[in-house]
């Protein structure tokens, strides 16, 4: 039905135009933004090695996502480096810090599932969602350089998937239990990241629901309903 | 398999529905968090025809309310999000419900074919505008009549004509009903112009000085807020069909001889064990269904898994008679005036 009294579709194709990339600040949020994304990929490949220990049998295949992060962070490196952008670390690791003491609290304690739901799925679906709503707004090199890295990450979001899928029953408890724990804090990041998003031209509601579609395909492929779904996701929209 | 997407008709409705669903956390949440959310694929149908076929369904919500109307990028947003699950879920054809299909025509979203990973292969999706155009013209055919209307001699106003469906049951009227007159409203003059030369005929007249002189008013525009019709201004007996969305004209003009019957509706011959209609606020939600989500179900039923309605001003007299023998095959009946009103108007 072509009956809305709304404007056309001219008005609204302006809001995809590009941000200035030289700009002082937009340099200024990608300081911070690039870092976490750095900052990221070399936890990524930490927590896959430290999985390694914990799920033996996988030990190799666990190294090689882990070197492919590794890759990451130096593909991204060099995006801000050819932006003239030095990534603020330090906000990063501070940035990552609730999560990254969540993980290795549970890696201390043996706890594979909450393990892999913090790394293979939150933080997986968390670098998907954000890779693919930065990938139209940003600069031509690292456009390239980010779709080689998304089609990375699906494989890896893949990887704890088939393994929670596997073991399923044995797991369902303990994944409600660190969803509850961990959602609220990737909640919490992406509200501490929203605003120099913002600047880059990612706003923060298509964040949310991107990582949201991203998570709860994950959780689908893994065995939950539609509403035990909705339930676990919810921690993340009620805030 | 065919899907619906379709989405509740207010911000409160949604929620209300999200709670009875056991949605509870996000029925809680404002419009900021429901402009979050996703799409959700809320039910599996089962349908068995008449005719013999049972075909499997899905009704995913978009999580769009009108609310969000404002706010294009959501809106965007919402609608090819919700289409890429119908994909993912490798549903072959999938009907763009309420202001879905809308949002996709004004809003261009054919130039957003790719999402994330996905590319959108149009050919699983229809707006279903050919069977609602086919059963807009059908409820004339039908109804005029039984309100002593002779739709030979008859003037029928058709507010929206140069639109998608408004086109569709123009043609239809002018070449197979073979109506007294046709009168053409809309807001722009050159496609009206277009589209008296298309037809060969009709008068283009503005609002105001159509409605006095018609017998019959097929309304396929939504209609602003503030439009104000004096029903003494009206003929009677007037036979108005509602094939806007969202469908208020009833609250507007219904009465003293003035009939409003909800356009673009059909009834299937036995109930379907969903509960998805209530949220369209149907009178028999068991049955009755938008008919472009009825599109989707006779293109499964007859195999046919292509984009059938889809662009503008496509919509030819043989598809609608394609997708009218499969509307009668497989169940469905048009929407019409009650039974005892003919009664007592005969």
């Amino acid at each position: 039905m072509t009956t809305l009294n709304a404007p056309e579709a001219t008005a609204v194709e302006g809001m995809d135009a590009l941000p200035d990339f030289t700009t002082d600040a937009y340099k200024d949020a990608y300081s911070r933004i690039n870092a976490i994304v750095i900052e990221g990929e070399i936890e990524a490949h930490d927590n896959y090695m430290s999985l390694g220990t914990l799920i033996p049998e996988h030990k190799d295949e666990l190294a090689k996502l882990a070197r492919m992060e590794m890759k990451h962070a130096k593909g991204f490196t060099s995006c801000g480096r050819n932006l003239g952008v030095q990534a603020d670390m330090p906000f990063a690791k501070n940035f990552f810090g609730p999560l990254h003491g969540n993980f290795q609290t549970a890696l201390k304690e043996g706890k594979v599932v909450t393990c892999l739901l913090i790394q293979a799925l939150l933080i997986e679906a968390f670098a998907i969602s954000a890779y693919h709503i930065y990938i139209p707004v940003s600069d031509p090199f690292a456009r390239r350089i980010t779709e080689g890295v998304v089609k990375d990450e699906y494989t890896h979001l893949n990887y704890g998937q088939e393994w929670l899928k596997a073991n399923f029953e044995a797991s369902k408890e303990e994944l409600f239990q660190a969803n509850k724990a961990n959602l609220p804090l990737i909640r919490s990041m992406l509200e501490e990241v929203a605003s120099d998003a913002a600047v880059l031209h990612m706003e923060k509601e298509d964040l949310i629901e991107d990582f949201l579609i991203a998570y709860q395909e994950a959780l689908d492929e893994i065995g939950f309903t539609s509403r035990e779904k909705a339930r676990m996701a919810a921690a993340a929209l009620a805030g | 398999m065919f899907g619906l997407i379709g989405h509740s008709t207010s911000f409160e409705a949604a929620r209300r529905k999200a709670l009875e669903l056991g949605f509870d956390h996000i029925a809680d949440g404002d419009l900021d968090v429901w402009c979050s959310a996703p799409p959700q694929l809320v039910e599996h149908v089962e349908i068995t025809s008449p005719a013999g076929p049972t075909i499997k369904g899905a009704y995913i919500d978009s999580c769009f309310v009108p609310e969000m109307l404002g706010r294009f990028k959501t809106a965007r947003r919402k609608v090819l999000n919700a289409m890429e699950l119908a994909q993912k879920k490798g549903i072959n054809i999938t009907a763009l419900g309420g202001f879905t299909s809308i949002i996709f025509e004004n809003f261009n979203l054919l130039q957003h074919q790719t999402i994330r990973s996905t590319t959108l292969e149009w050919e699983r999706f229809t707006t279903g505008n050919t069977h609602t155009a086919w059963v807009i013209a059908r409820q004339v055919e039908n109804n005029a009549p039984a309100l002593g209307i002779d739709l030979k001699t008859a003037k029928v106003a058709v507010v929206g004509a140069t639109g998608d469906i408004g086109s569709a049951v123009c043609r239809w009227l002018s070449e197979r009903t073979g109506v007294g007159e046709l009168l053409l409203v809309a807001r722009r003059q050159q496609p009206l112009q277009d589209l008296q030369t298309e037809l060969g005929g009709g008068r283009i007249l503005s609002l105001e000085e159509a409605m006095p002189e018609a017998d019959v008013v097929v309304w396929v525009a939504s209609m602003p807020k503030t439009l104000e019709i004096d029903p003494s201004t009206l003929r009677k007996p007037c036979l108005m069909i509602d094939g806007g969305y969202p469908k208020n004209l009833d609250t507007k003009v219904a009465g003293n001889g003035i009939h409003v019957l909800k356009g673009g509706i059909v009834e299937f011959c036995r109930d379907i064990g969903w509960t998805m209609m209530q949220l369209a606020e149907m009178e028999k939600p068991q049955r009755q269904m938008f008919a472009c989500f009825a599109e989707a179900m006779l293109l499964e039923f007859e195999r046919c898994h292509t984009n059938f309605s889809w662009g503008r001003n496509n919509i030819t007299l043989e598809k609608m008679d394609f997708i009218g023998a499969a509307s009668v095959r497989h169940g469905f009946s048009t929407l019409n005036i009650s039974p005892s009103l003919q009664i007592s108007v005969a």
